[in-house]
C-alpha cells in the first residue's frame, strides 16, 4: 500500500490536485482512499459529484466516537474512490489539530486505512502537531508539496520542508519528500522556477500542472477533470502526475532554504 | 524546571484561595483529573490540619470531544449546575487544557446569568507556580469590592496561607496585637468568609499582607483603594514590637502604650523559658529569611550553637508574633528535655 500526503499553501489547489490524482489512479484499476484533513471538508467534493459528505468529526459530535461505523464516515465516489473527510470544529473554537489526531485513531479502529493508495489532502500549512499527523506514526511515507511560482506559495512549501526534515529525523519517522508538484498560475518561467526550487531543497519537480480553464469548468460541474473532460490535455497531465507518483522511488529528506535564499531565487525570476 | 516544594501549579494556588469563600463554588474548567488531583491534595492537607474540608469544587469535565469542538458549552453547563445550588459566588479557574484550546472563559462567564462569577486564569503551563495562583485569585476576587475606599479604621488581612497549619493561630495573635492598639480586623481576604464580606475590601484603613511575596498585590490595592499596607505578619520579639509601631503609625494611633505592654509580655515569656538559657542547640531547617529571628533567640537565651544534642527546628514560615515564639519555645523545650 502506498500512502501519499499533499501539503501546500492554502488555496494553492491541493484538493483539486488530490481529487484528480485519486480519480486517475482509480481509472488504473487501483483501490483508492482519499482523506481530507481540513476542517473545511471540501477535499472530496469533486469525487462525490459536489456532495459535502458527513465528516468524522460530525459523527463524533452527534453520537460520540464509540458508536461510529465504517459506513458512517466512508463514502464511495467516482471510480470507487473511498472518500473520508476529517472535518473539525466550527471556526474560532476548539482544536482542529486534535480533531485530525482523533480522526486517525477512529479510522484505524474501524479498519478504514487500506487499499492500494491512500491520499491524504492536508490543510494549508502545518499549523500544529495535529496537522503533521499524516507525516507521523507511519501513515504517509511520501509527501508531495503543491506550489505555484508565487513567493508566498514557495515560502509555505519551504516551511513544510522544515516539518518533513524534523519528523524524518526521528527514529520512527518514515516520511520523506516525494517531490514537488507545480500548480501553475500563468507566471513567466514558472515551471523553471519551481523546478529550481525543488532542486535547491534536494528534491525534484515531479510534475508541472499548467493553469487551465478546464479545471474551473469541471469544478462548476461538480466533477474532477478526469471525469468531466477525460480526453482533455489537462486530464492527461493529471494522469501523467498520477503515473509519476506511482513510479516514483526517489524519496528525500529535504533541506529547507533560508528566507533570503528563497527570496533571492524568486527575485532572479522576476528580473530575468 | 520548577520542582520546588513550595511551588507547584497555579491552579492549586488559586484554588487554595477560592475554596476559602464559605458560600462560594469553584469550577475548574478542565478535565476531571485536574480537579481530582488538586482537590485531593488540598483535602489531604486540611484533614492533616484537623480542619473539615467542605468547599464545593466542580469540574466542567472536559474530554477529547470538548478539546476538539471547544469547551465553552461544557463550562456553561457547569455554571448552570453551580448556579442551581444558589452560591454566594462562583469562581471559575481555567486549566492548561482550556487555556491551550483558547476557550473564551471571560465571555462565557460574562454572559451567564445568576450569581457573581469571578474568573481566575490559571493555565499552569503559562509558567506560574502556586504563589502566582494565590496572587491571581486575590486580584480576581478584588473586583467584588464595593464599599471602598472609605478608611473605617479597621484592618484587612491579605492572603493568609490557607494551607498553613497555624493559620488560625496567626490570626488570633494578630487580633490580640491589634487589640493593644484598639483596632480590629474586619476582613480576612480570603479565609473563611462569605462572598458578601469580600465587598468590604478597600474599606479598611490598613492592609496587612501575609508575607512579602504579596507585595505586588499590596501595591495594587494601595493604588486602587488608597489603603497603606504592612508587607508581612510580624516575626520575632523585636519584629513584633516594630509591627505595633508601624501599624500605629499607619493608622495614626500612638503605639507607645501598646509597645510597652507587649514588651512586658515578651519579658514574661523570656523569664518563663529561663531553663533554655545557655543550652547548646543545632538549628534544623534554618533558612536565610529566619536567620535574624534565630540570632535574636540566641542572644536572648544565651544559646550556644554547634552540633549539640538539641536539634531544634526552625519552621518555614516562622510562627507569628510573641504567641508564635511561645509555641516555638515550648517545642524546643520538649526536645531539649527529651
Amino acid at each position: 500500500m502506498k500512502q501519499i500526503a499533499l501539503y501546500g499553501k492554502g488555496g494553492i489547489g491541493k484538493s483539486t490536485t488530490s481529487a484528480n490524482i485519486s480519480a486517475a489512479l482509480s481509472d488504473m484499476g487501483l483501490d483508492i482512499l482519499q482523506i481530507g484533513c481540513d476542517p473545511k471538508r471540501d477535499s472530496t467534493r469533486m469525487l462525490m459529484q459536489g456532495r459535502l459528505i458527513p465528516t468524522v468529526m460530525d459523527q463524533v459530535r452527534e453520537r460520540g466516537d464509540r458508536s461510529i461505523a465504517l459506513d458512517d464516515v466512508v463514502f464511495t465516489g467516482y471510480g470507487g474512490v473511498r472518500c473520508v473527510e476529517a472535518g473539525g470544529p466550527e471556526p474560532g473554537v476548539g482544536c482542529a489539530g486534535r480533531g485530525i489526531i482523533a480522526t486517525f485513531q477512529i479510522l484505524e479502529r474501524l479498519g478504514a486505512l487500506h487499499g492500494d493508495v491512500i491520499v491524504y489532502d492536508v490543510l494549508g500549512d502545518v499549523v500544529c502537531g495535529g496537522f503533521a499527523m499524516p507525516m507521523r506514526e507511519g501513515y504517509a511515507q511520501e509527501i508531495y508539496l503543491v506550489t505555484s511560482g508565487e513567493l508566498m506559495s514557495l515560502y509555505a512549501a519551504n516551511n513544510i520542508c522544515k516539518a518533513i526534515k524534523r519528523l524524518s529525523g526521528r527514529s520512527r519517522g518514515i516520511c520523506r519528500l516525494g517531490g514537488v508538484i507545480g500548480n501553475g498560475k500563468n507566471l513567466e518561467d514558472e515551471e523553471e522556477l519551481i523546478s529550481r526550487f525543488a532542486g535547491r531543497i534536494g528534491s525534484t519537480l515531479i510534475q508541472f500542472v499548467p493553469r487551465s480553464p478546464v479545471v474551473q469548468r469541471a469544478e462548476l460541474n461538480k466533477k474532477t477533470v478526469i471525469e468531466y473532460e477525460p480526453e482533455s490535455r489537462q486530464a492527461a497531465v493529471y494522469r501523467q502526475l498520477a503515473g509519476n507518483i506511482m513510479k516514483n522511488t526517489r524519496l528525500d529528506i529535504p533541506e529547507p532554504l533560508e528566507m533570503e535564499d528563497l527570496e533571492a531565487l524568486a527575485y532572479e525570476f522576476i528580473t530575468n | 524546571m520548577n520542582s520546588l516544594r513550595t511551588e507547584g501549579c497555579t491552579l492549586t494556588g488559586a484554588l487554595s484561595v477560592t475554596m476559602a469563600v464559605t458560600d462560594g463554588i469553584t469550577i475548574i474548567h478542565g478535565p476531571d483529573g485536574c480537579v481530582h488531583h488538586t482537590t485531593s491534595l488540598l483535602h489531604a492537607l486540611q484533614v492533616d490540619h484537623d480542619r473539615l474540608f467542605s468547599p464545593v469544587i466542580l469540574s466542567s469535565s472536559l474530554t477529547e470531544s470538548e478539546i476538539i469542538f471547544g469547551g465553552e458549552e461544557a463550562l456553561e453547563r457547569a455554571i448552570r449546575n453551580a448556579a442551581a445550588r444558589n452560591p454566594g459566588l462562583i469562581c471559575v479557574l481555567s486549566s492548561c487544557v482550556s487555556a491551550a484550546i483558547g476557550d473564551d472563559v471571560q465571555a462565557v462567564c460574562a454572559s451567564s446569568p445568576g450569581p457573581d462569577i469571578v474568573v481566575v486564569p490559571t493555565g499552569g503551563f503559562l509558567g506560574g507556580g502556586f504563589s502566582d495562583g494565590v496572587e491571581q485569585a486575590l486580584l480576581a476576587l478584588s473586583v467584588l469590592s464595593g464599599e471602598g475606599p472609605c478608611s473605617d479604621g479597621t484592618v484587612t488581612l491579605i492572603g493568609e496561607k490557607n494551607l498553613e497549619y497555624e493559620a488560625d493561630a496567626h490570626y488570633r495573635e494578630l487580633s490580640r496585637l491589634l487589640s493593644l492598639l484598639g483596632v480590629r480586623i474586619r476582613l480576612r481576604f480570603v479565609r473563611d468568609v462569605p462572598a458578601a464580606a469580600l465587598r468590604q475590601l478597600g474599606s479598611g484603613s490598613l492592609n496587612i499582607l501575609r508575607d512579602s511575596s504579596l507585595r505586588e498585590v499590596g501595591d495594587i490595592f494601595r493604588r486602587r483603594f488608597g489603603t497603606p499596607c504592612i508587607t508581612s505578619f510580624p516575626v520575632g520579639f523585636a519584629g513584633t514590637l516594630r509591627f505595633l509601631e508601624q501599624a500605629g503609625e499607619e493608622l495614626g494611633i500612638d503605639s507607645r502604650q501598646a509597645v510597652k505592654r507587649e514588651r512586658e509580655n515578651q519579658e514574661r515569656l523570656i523569664s518563663h523559658f529561663q531553663d533554655l538559657k545557655g543550652v547548646e542547640v543545632s538549628f534544623q531547617g534554618l533558612n536565610s529569611s529566619a536567620l535574624p529571628v534565630a540570632e535574636e533567640l540566641v542572644q536572648r537565651f544565651d544559646l550556644r550553637t554547634g552540633n549539640g544534642a538539641c536539634r531544634v527546628p526552625v519552621p518555614d514560615p516562622l510562627p507569628v508574633g510573641t504567641a508564635g515564639l511561645s509555641r516555638l519555645l515550648h517545642r524546643w523545650r520538649r526536645i531539649c528535655r527529651a
